[in-house]
């Protein structure tokens, strides 16, 4: 029981640790400093929101201007007040995105893990269903799932899932195969330890940095990937996100009214969580590899490997295009936030 | 050796592109357990043996009266044939006319982008490598940090409420006789210009920095390799080692990933076409979502899956042919 | 050195876009004799097979392209001509059953028909006499009785066939075989039938055998689009269907290509997937008493735009005349800054409800679906229900109330106000006594208001698209009053398949038509038929069963006006289909070019009155 404890107060420390060089990082203040804000503004959203868009009897007069009721205007289709829509909004975009990115984190790594430390089968099947995922055009998948399964708040979680463990898995196997060969996992195996618990408690701590790194930029990618959900219209057309907003706003003819600040709220919205959590994952790599500069981080990571990785790498680099890494060398292209073009 | 890997190379995307034509296949069919269900007509006041009748008649009519094996067989078989299925549309038009038709302008608005991408970008990223440290290196460094965050459809509908209403540069909304009334003459392409500017400049400013960043990583990363620091000690002039050494070897992760991104191409940006209601294959697959047409909606997949296999296995070629230092383990 | 080229290239990237802003600033409506139609789709049709076309614009087009025999005049229960010049029921000797006065003799018809000996209405039509198709050939009756037949045998049209609602001819195939005969033409059994044809009319006179129902005439004479024989019948066959999936290059050129009686042709060199071109047909055999065209335009363009916004702003810009669509209410705000523009705002046809599932199949029976079984807990539903409040704020009054019975009040010939006067019309009225009654079902409540149902709150699912999510939300305010919390659910990518026609909801959303010509279809659709129809909520009523057949199937005009009354309040009895409101139709014209539109009931602007009534505006 001791020792429980003991390890929980040893986790909290090194958590607590790691927050403290974010916040010793220059950026990584400003990150904090956002993610911070957002978090709260989605938790107390009651509190600062001054009426409840899901509360009919508080709709009023249909698209007025910003005035000091209503910060905002209100809506010009439902009479609703923008500016509380925003607030509420914050909860859905962040539930969708750190869920998923955290859902993501733990599949990813622990696939990549099982696929890069045992390779043989497990690696075989695992990288095939890799390459296959990675063939098919993310988007139009994602429709034809929304069409298939249902637009329910949570099925879109899954399908988010579903589709983006495979840039983490394949980046976490290469890191694994590195981890294979050192000496201190080479000891544990000599010494005689199960294969799980050399996975669990040796390889995937080490893999933790990234991890926890891409936790914080897939949750920033599937941020603007559910707003460009939402914002076709395949969302859950019951929770009020910012995607949905920009879809409302364009339907409900905001453009043809002179409604700008209809448009420009929820971008804002959008744009802050993204690059609040963008900062904090950016920076957390950098933390975590105090070697490299901003400059040519991951390029310099991968190059000082063998060349028969560089193949191998270059795909992996392209993943992490995929969820918006700044700094990644061999321009992507059209390739920015998740994917999100067929 | 390298025949050996091509040939395996090959072999390998034939067997994702099975696996991935035998998904395109089966998805549809999750949960359904009668695809023809929407095609009944309301039963009206027929008696129940009539309408059993209808249904029959419409089942075989869009082939679903054959079990669902058989019913793959004939895809397969429509498939080597290069029919890509016929859309539930009336008047049933053929999948792949409909992708003729539209391909053509998603490609406007996808190799325009690429290309201004491509040159502006890699301009920009040599300068930013070249200048490092200095206000152009920083300026970029900060306009990609923030264009990673505001997503581009944000972009496209601030440009096409400014540029568009408000101030009625470019048309804000695509004009439809863009395409109905097209014609090779200067009016004709003007128009296509027109309409494509304001997509193409939502598109075109991530596409640039994307290119720019990757460029300047690049260089930088080549810039400090021995053989540049060989060619310095050799006395070279400045700009040959620029030139020749530098840009060529750090052009060449952008070429893979320029190979990459082909099937971005053809696919287009699907939310920037729906804001500007352009004609093009992501307006396409959104109205066969919208119409449940299944067939119109794999027939796109499949056609975009198809491609990025393609695409990537040429990638993998070339950059095989290209970079003698590669050797072709196959480690995976 | 890059620096220069950089800025280079960044110019040469503007120029061209900027070059092309100057020119070419698009087209805005060239042409003084065309009127621009804008129409909100998500693709135009590039084949109109006449009787397949059910989606999008096509019934529109095909409607135009093709005629029936008749129109229907819903004020007054009378067919207009189109085709046919005159109708007449006949006794056997083909001798019309008609009044001194000349009008339908009901009783006498009746004293006929009910003979058992009779299974079946015999008909004649007459048909105009200078009717041509659009390549030229005559219109004679052997068309009507080539399409009539087609449609009844499946072998040859497929469910083409069936979807052009023949089942009350008494014509029938089986598999390719004729069956029982119903139709009839001097050169096709008129004569051995019994029916006398003056041989210089035959190309004119037409008998038809229909069931026994006063309505089986209707959707004979109004829906099914006459084909011609000479275009049609050299290429269907039983290999070659009339509606096949993979059609045969003659096939797909007829469809392309349609020829059709109607008072437009269809340009088929200009038309393609973003517009349609029609042009009026100089030599339609249907004008103005003044003899002048029974249209006011020359030629109609339909230009499409997949978004509703962009064809409105496309309208606000002046690229087109008359938009196709009806449009919310939020935009009257819009209208009003604008000139040179008429909005009709026209009394809705449509009445949207709220449906009880009822009798839920076996499987899909749950305690909270058997509360809804009980009809006095429907009526308290019912009853809390505040037409005026939903008209109010779901629509800012562009609406109005819809009648219990389901028939339109505007109909004063056939509307029964009794059906709306079983419950009480004040609100605060219907409030108590709604809450009375469940007091006395489910009086248990919770902290916040809400009754129970075995300790647990009763909660109903409300299916709707995403645009209903409002109507549910003020339904919520308003069930809340009671006690009651109902909760939005979306309706799925197959509602009627999957939800619906199994019995998997508790309530739903439902809109529905009632009028004198559907009556006889939609009534036992709705509240009798079991199986894949619109009566969602399997309602089982002997009563209401026994008056709709009656309804349907006495020869009696006067009876089925009689019944037509009756049934009203037996629906309203039932509160299984409960009315929510009738929303107004607004659309939006531009009159600077041409004027005389009008506001026709269920209509958006763009209607056939408007059509015949249009004018150039002088001088533009």
């Amino acid at each position: 029981m001791k020792r429980l404890w003991m390890g929980v107060r040893k986790r909290l420390r090194g958590a607590g640790e790691l927050l403290a060089k974010i916040w010793a990082h220059r950026q990584g203040k400003v990150g904090l400093i956002m993610v911070t804000l957002l978090v709260l503004v989605a938790i107390f959203a009651p509190y600062i929101a001054p009426y409840n868009p899901y509360d009919v009897s508080q709709r009023t007069t249909k698209g007025l201007p910003p005035s000091w009721q209503h910060p905002l205007g209100t809506t010009i289709n439902t009479g609703q007040d923008i500016f509380s829509m925003l607030v509420y909004g914050t909860r859905v975009s962040l539930i969708v995105g750190v869920t998923s990115g955290v859902c993501i984190a733990i599949v990813g790594s622990i696939l990549g893990v099982a696929a890069g430390y045992l390779g043989g089968a497990v690696d075989t099947l695992i990288m095939r269903i890799v390459d296959i995922m990675l063939v098919i055009p993310t988007l139009p998948l994602v429709i034809v799932l929304t069409n298939v399964l249902g637009r329910d708040f949570w099925i879109i979680i899954l399908i988010f899932v579903a589709l983006g463990w495979t840039g983490l898995a394949r980046t976490i196997r290469s890191l694994v195969l590195v981890l294979k060969n050192t000496n201190y996992v080479k000891a544990a195996e000599l010494a005689g330890a199960s294969r799980w618990h050399i996975m669990i408690r040796h390889i995937l701590p080490g893999t933790s940095h990234l991890v926890i790194m891409s936790t914080a930029l897939s949750s920033a990618g599937i941020m603007v990937a559910e707003a460009g959900l939402s914002f076709l219209g395949l969302g859950d057309p019951t929770a009020i996100s910012w995607g949905k907003m920009l879809a409302e706003a364009q339907s409900g003819g905001a453009l043809l009214f002179g409604a700008w600040w209809w448009i420009f709220a929820p971008g804002l919205g959008i744009f802050l969580a993204v690059f609040g959590f963008m900062r904090v994952g950016l920076v957390l790599e950098e933390i975590a590899n105090p070697r490299m500069k901003r400059t040519s981080s991951v390029y310099k990571l991968f190059r000082s490997l063998d060349s028969s990785y560089v193949e191998e790498v270059f795909r992996s680099m392209d993943d992490y295009q995929r969820i918006g890494v700044e700094g990644v060398s061999s321009g992507g292209g059209q390739s920015r936030g998740t994917g999100l073009e067929a | 050796m390298k025949l050996s890997y091509v040939i395996k190379r090959v072999l390998y995307s034939l067997f994702v592109f099975a696996v991935v034509i035998t998904l395109n296949f089966f998805i549809p069919r999750i949960g359904v357990e009668d695809p023809a269900e929407r095609y009944y007509p309301p039963q009206g006041n027929m008696s129940e043996i009539e309408y059993e009748i209808v249904k029959q008649l419409t089942r075989e009519q869009y082939g679903f009266h054959v079990s669902t094996w058989q019913q793959f067989l004939n895809y397969l078989k429509g498939l080597a044939q290069g029919d890509l299925g016929t859309s539930f549309r009336p008047g049933s038009p053929k999948v792949l006319d409909l992708i003729k038709e539209r391909l053509p302008w998603t490609l406007v608005l996808s190799v325009s982008t690429m290309l201004i991408g491509l040159i502006v970008g890699v301009l920009f990223g040599v300068v930013a490598a070249v200048k490092r440290g200095r206000w152009q290196d920083t300026l970029l460094l900060n306009a990609s940090t923030v264009m990673v965050a505001l997503p581009s459809f944000f972009i496209a509908l601030v440009l096409s409420f400014y540029l568009g209403f408000e101030w009625e540069i470019f048309p804000a909304y695509t004009d439809s006789t863009m395409v109905s009334e097209f014609a090779w003459t200067w009016e004709g392409i003007s128009r296509v210009a027109r309409n494509a500017a304001l997509p193409v400049m939502s598109m075109m400013v991530g596409s640039i920095i994307s290119y720019a960043q990757g460029t300047r990583n690049a260089v930088i990363a080549v810039t400090n390799e021995d053989f540049v620091l060989t060619a310095r000690a050799k006395g070279l002039k400045r700009s040959t080692i620029r030139y020749k050494h530098i840009l060529r070897n750090s052009l060449l992760p952008i070429v893979t990933s320029l190979g990459m991104s082909i099937s971005g191409l053809i696919g287009g940006q699907v939310v920037i076409e729906q804001v500007f209601n352009w004609n093009g294959m992501g307006t396409l697959f959104l109205e066969a979502n919208q119409t449940n047409d299944y067939p119109l909606m794999m027939g796109i997949m499949l056609l975009l899956s198809g491609f990025t296999i393609l695409s990537i296995l040429l990638t993998d070629l070339v950059y095989v042919l290209l970079d003698p230092r590669v050797t072709v383990g196959d480690k995976r | 050195m890059t620096k220069r080229l950089l800025l280079l290239v960044l110019v040469g990237a503007l120029a061209l876009p900027l070059a092309g802003c100057q020119t070419g600033r698009g087209s805005h409506r060239p042409d003084p004799n065309t009127l621009y139609v804008g129409a909100v789709q998500s693709s135009f049709p590039s084949a109109y097979m006449p009787w397949l076309s059910r989606e999008g614009i096509a019934p529109t087009i095909a409607n135009m392209l093709y005629s029936s025999l008749f129109s229907y005049d819903e004020e007054t229960d009378r067919y207009l001509p189109s085709i046919g010049r005159e109708w007449y029921y006949v006794d056997e000797n083909g001798e019309p059953i008609l009044t001194e006065d000349g009008s339908i003799d009901y009783a006498r018809l009746e004293e006929i028909y009910s003979d058992p000996q009779y299974d079946y209405l015999a008909v004649k039509v007459i048909i105009h006499q200078d009717i041509t198709w659009s390549d030229g050939v005559p219109l004679t009756v052997e068309d009507i009785y080539y399409s009539f037949d087609l449609a009844t045998n499946h072998a040859l049209s497929n469910h083409a066939g069936a979807l052009a609602w023949t089942s009350d001819l008494k014509h029938k195939y089986n598999n390719g075989v004729l069956v029982e005969k119903g139709l009839f033409t001097y050169e096709r059994g008129a004569l051995e039938q019994g029916y006398h044809i003056d041989p210089a009319e035959r190309d004119y006179v037409i008998y038809l055998h229909v069931n026994k129902v006063l309505g089986a005439v209707t959707p004979l004479f109004t829906s099914v689009l006459i084909l011609p024989k000479h275009v049609w019948e050299p290429v269907v066959s039983r290999e070659n269907q009339l509606n096949s999936s993979s059609p045969s290059a003659e096939l797909l050129y007829r469809y392309t290509h349609p020829v059709g009686c109607g008072p437009w042709v269809l340009d088929t060199e200009q038309s393609g997937s973003q517009q349609i071109v029609l042009h009026r047909r100089q030599d339609y055999h249907l004008k103005k008493p003044d003899g002048s065209p029974l249209y006011g335009v020359d030629t109609i363009k339909f230009i499409l735009y997949k978004e509703q916004n962009v064809a409105l702003y496309a309208l606000l810009k002046g690229h087109i005349d008359v938009l196709d669509s009806s449009v919310s209410s939020n935009y009257l705000l819009l209208f009003a800054k604008e000139k040179d523009l008429f909005v009709s705002n026209a009394p809705g046809t449509f009445t949207q409800t709220l449906v009880f599932n009822l009798n839920p199949v076996a499987s899909e029976r749950n305690p909270l679906r058997d509360l809804l079984a009980n009809r006095e807990f429907r009526k308290a539903l019912a009853l809390a229900v505040n037409q005026d409040e939903l008209i109010k704020n779901v629509l800012d009054g562009a609406g109005v109330p819809a009648s219990a019975g389901l028939m339109r009040p505007s109909l004063t010939d056939f509307y029964n106000p009794e059906a709306d006067s079983i419950v009480p019309r004040d609100y605060a009225q219907r409030l108590a006594l709604a809450n009375e009654i469940l007091d006395g079902i489910v009086p248990d409540k919770d902290k916040d208001g809400y009754r129970l149902l075995g300790g647990e709150r009763i909660s109903f699912k409300i299916l709707g698209t995403p645009g209903e999510q409002d109507v549910v939300s003020f339904l919520q305010i308003q069930f809340k009053k009671i006690g009651i919390d109902v909760q939005y659910a979306p309706k799925g990518a197959q509602p009627e398949s999957t939800y619906l026609y199994t019995s998997k909801f508790d309530l739903v959303l439902q809109g529905v038509i009632f009028s004198l010509s559907n009556v006889d279809i939609m009534y036992p659709a709705h509240f009798s038929t079991l199986g894949r129809t619109s009566n969602y909520g399997r309602l089982v009523n002997e009563g209401l069963n026994a008056a709709i057949e009656e309804m349907r199937y006495t020869l009696n005009l006067n009876r089925k006006y009689e019944l037509l009354k009756e049934i009203q309040p037996m629906i309203a009895q039932e509160f299984y289909k409960v009315p929510l409101y009738t929303a107004n139709v607004i659309s939006v014209a531009r009159t600077d070019r041409f004027t005389g539109f009008q506001v026709v009931e269920g209509s958006t602007v763009f209607n056939s009155e408007s059509l015949q009534n249009l004018r150039r505006v002088e001088g533009r």
